[in-house]
C-alpha cells in the first residue's frame, strides 16, 4: 500500500492558478468551487521584499480532524490512506468545514455537499490521460508520489530541499511545501 | 483570503432554542420540586421545551442543505460515535422524546411521573452542554477549543430556559410568578455566573498560542463586533437583567415586587437574558478565527 503525498515549491510557484483551474476542469467543478486555494503574503525586508504565492489544498492527514468530527462517516479514510468524501452519505452540516484547520474544504453549491481535493493525481500513475494540478503546473512547483518509497521523486526532493507541512506538527499532513 | 463565518445565524438560532428547550426543561423540574403549587408555569415550561427544541432541529436540517434535499440521509447521523454531533443527535433525539410524552400528558391532565421529569432534566442539561461541545472540539478556532465554552453555554441555556418560562409566566400566571422566589433566584444568579466565564473566555482565548485566539477576542472587545458585543451582550443581556433582578429581590418592598411595574420590570430583564442568550452564539459563531490563515505565516 502506498502512501501517497505531494511536495509544492512555493519558490517557484508564480501564482497563475493553472493548477486550480485543471483541477476544476478534472475534476467538473463548478465555476465556484476549488479545491484549491491560494494565500499570499509578502516576505522579506525593504527594499528586498517580494509576494509568495502559497496554494493549500486538503492535506490528507492520517489524523484528520474531518474524519474524526463527520457524524455520517461521508468523510473517511479511502485506499492508500487518501481521504475522501462520499457525496452520497454527506448531509451538508458544514461540520468538517469547521474542524479542518486548513480551511480547504467546500461546500458544492447545487448539491450542498461538502468536498475537497480528491487526489486525483493518482489515477495518472496508472496511464490514465488526467489533466492534474501536477500536469498543469508551468513551473513544476508540484511532486506527487509515494512518501514511504525512499526511491520516488517526492521522497528525494523532501529530504533534498527540507521541504515540511505548511502549520508544522498541527496534523500528519502529507502535502510538503518548500518555503 | 478574509475568512467567512462557516456557520451563520440559522445555526446560533439553533444552538440558542436547543439550549432554551434543555433549559426550560430543567426549569420545569426544579418548580416541581419546590413549588408544585405553580402548576401553570410548570405547564408553561413543558409546553416551550418541545417547541423551541423542534424548531432548532428544523432550523438545522435546513441549514444541512445535503441532507434537507436527501431526508434518508440524516438515518446516517448515528454513523460515527467519535464525533459529538452524533452524541448530540443522540441526546435531542431522546430529550425530544421525554418532552413531547411530558406535553402530551400534560395536556391529556395526566400526571407526568417524576422520574420521567428528571430524566428530561439530565438530557436537558446534556443537549446544552452538547451545544458548546459541537463547537469546543474544532481546535481551527481558539475561540471555540477550549473547556469553558460547554460551561458557559450550559449556563447561558439554564439563563435563558428559566427566562423564556418565567417571561410568559409572568402575564399568563402572576400570582404564581410572585410566589416562585427560590426559583426566580436561582435565575439571578446564572447571568452573574455568565458574566465571570464570558471575561474569562476572553482571557484565556486571548492567550491562545495562535494569534487568531488574540484576534477574536479583539473583534469582540474593540473590533467590528465591538458593539453588538458591548451594547446588547453585555448591557441588554448581561448588566441590565442583574441590575433590574437585583433591585427587584434586595431593594424593593414585597408589595412593590407584586405590582404591575415590578412585573413589567421583570419581563424586561428576562427578555434581556434571552436576546443576550442568542447573541452570545451568534457572536461565538461570527467572531471565531481559524488558527490557518495565521500559523502558516509565522
Amino acid at each position: 500500500m502506498a502512501n501517497y503525498g505531494m511536495l509544492i515549491d512555493t519558490k517557484k510557484c508564480i501564482g497563475c492558478y493553472a493548477c486550480r483551474t485543471a483541477c476544476q476542469r478534472q475534476n467538473d467543478l463548478l465555476p465556484d468551487e476549488a479545491f484549491i486555494r491560494f494565500e499570499e503574503r509578502e516576505i522579506g525586508t525593504y527594499p528586498n521584499v517580494r509576494v509568495q504565492h502559497v496554494p493549500l489544498q486538503c492535506m490528507h492527514c492520517e489524523n484528520a480532524p474531518c474524519v474524526d468530527v463527520c457524524p455520517t462517516g461521508a468523510a473517511r479514510y479511502g485506499t492508500d490512506g487518501i481521504v475522501e468524501v462520499d457525496q452520497g452519505r454527506c448531509i451538508g452540516c458544514l461540520y468538517c468545514v469547521a474542524a479542518c484547520p486548513y480551511q480547504v474544504r467546500v461546500r458544492n453549491s447545487e448539491t450542498g455537499a461538502v468536498d475537497k481535493c480528491r487526489f486525483c493525481t493518482v489515477n495518472a500513475l496508472n496511464g490514465t490521460k488526467t489533466c492534474t494540478c501536477v500536469e498543469a503546473c508551468l513551473t513544476g512547483c508540484r511532486i506527487f508520489g509515494d512518501l514511504d518509497d525512499p526511491d520516488s521523486e517526492i521522497s528525494k526532493a523532501i529530504a533534498e530541499t527540507g521541504a515540511a507541512p505548511i502549520a508544522g506538527d498541527l496534523t500528519k499532513a502529507k502535502i510538503y511545501y518548500v518555503r | 483570503m478574509t475568512f467567512e463565518p462557516i456557520w451563520g445565524s440559522i445555526i446560533a438560532w439553533y444552538l440558542f432554542l436547543a439550549g432554551l428547550g434543555g433549559g426550560a426543561y430543567v426549569s420545569v423540574t426544579f418548580l416541581r420540586w419546590r413549588h408544585p403549587e405553580a402548576i401553570t408555569m410548570i405547564r408553561i415550561g413543558r409546553f416551550i421545551a418541545p417547541i423551541v427544541v423542534i424548531v432548532g432541529l428544523c432550523l438545522l436540517m435546513l441549514d444541512a442543505t445535503a441532507g434537507f434535499h436527501h431526508p434518508l440521509r440524516f438515518a446516517l447521523l448515528l454513523s460515527n460515535f467519535g464525533s459529538v454531533m452524533t452524541w448530540g443527535v443522540v441526546f435531542l433525539g431522546v430529550f425530544v422524546v421525554i418532552a413531547l410524552i411530558g406535553a402530551g400528558l400534560c395536556l391529556a391532565k395526566r400526571s407526568v411521573p417524576m422520574w420521567l421529569d428528571i430524566l428530561g432534566a439530565i438530557f436537558g442539561i446534556c443537549v446544552a452542554v452538547y451545544t458548546g461541545c459541537l463547537l469546543g472540539v474544532c481546535k481551527t478556532f481558539p475561540l471555540w477549543n477550549n473547556a469553558l465554552l460547554p460551561i458557559l453555554f450550559l449556563v447561558s441555556a439554564m439563563s435563558t430556559g428559566m427566562a423564556a418560562v418565567l417571561a410568559v409566566g409572568v402575564f399568563r400566571c402572576p400570582e404564581e410568578f410572585n410566589r416562585v422566589m427560590a426559583f426566580k433566584k436561582l435565575h439571578y444568579i446564572f447571568p452573574i455566573i455568565e458574566i465571570v466565564l464570558v471575561a474569562a473566555l476572553l482571557f484565556v482565548t486571548a492567550f491562545n498560542a495562535s494569534p487568531s485566539g488574540y484576534e477574536s477576542v479583539m473583534s469582540l472587545v474593540c473590533g467590528k463586533h465591538a458593539l453588538v458585543f458591548w451594547l446588547v451582550f453585555v448591557i441588554i443581556g448581561l448588566v441590565l437583567p442583574t441590575a433590574i433582578e437585583t433591585w427587584l429581590l434586595f431593594f424593593t418592598s414585597e408589595e412593590y415586587e407584586r405590582g404591575k411595574t415590578a412585573h413589567i420590570a421583570s419581563f424586561c430583564s428576562n427578555a434581556g437574558v434571552l436576546i443576550g442568550g442568542f447573541v452570545l452564539r451568534l457572536l461565538v459563531l461570527v467572531a471565531a478565527m481559524p488558527i490557518v490563515l495565521v500559523t502558516p505565516w509565522y
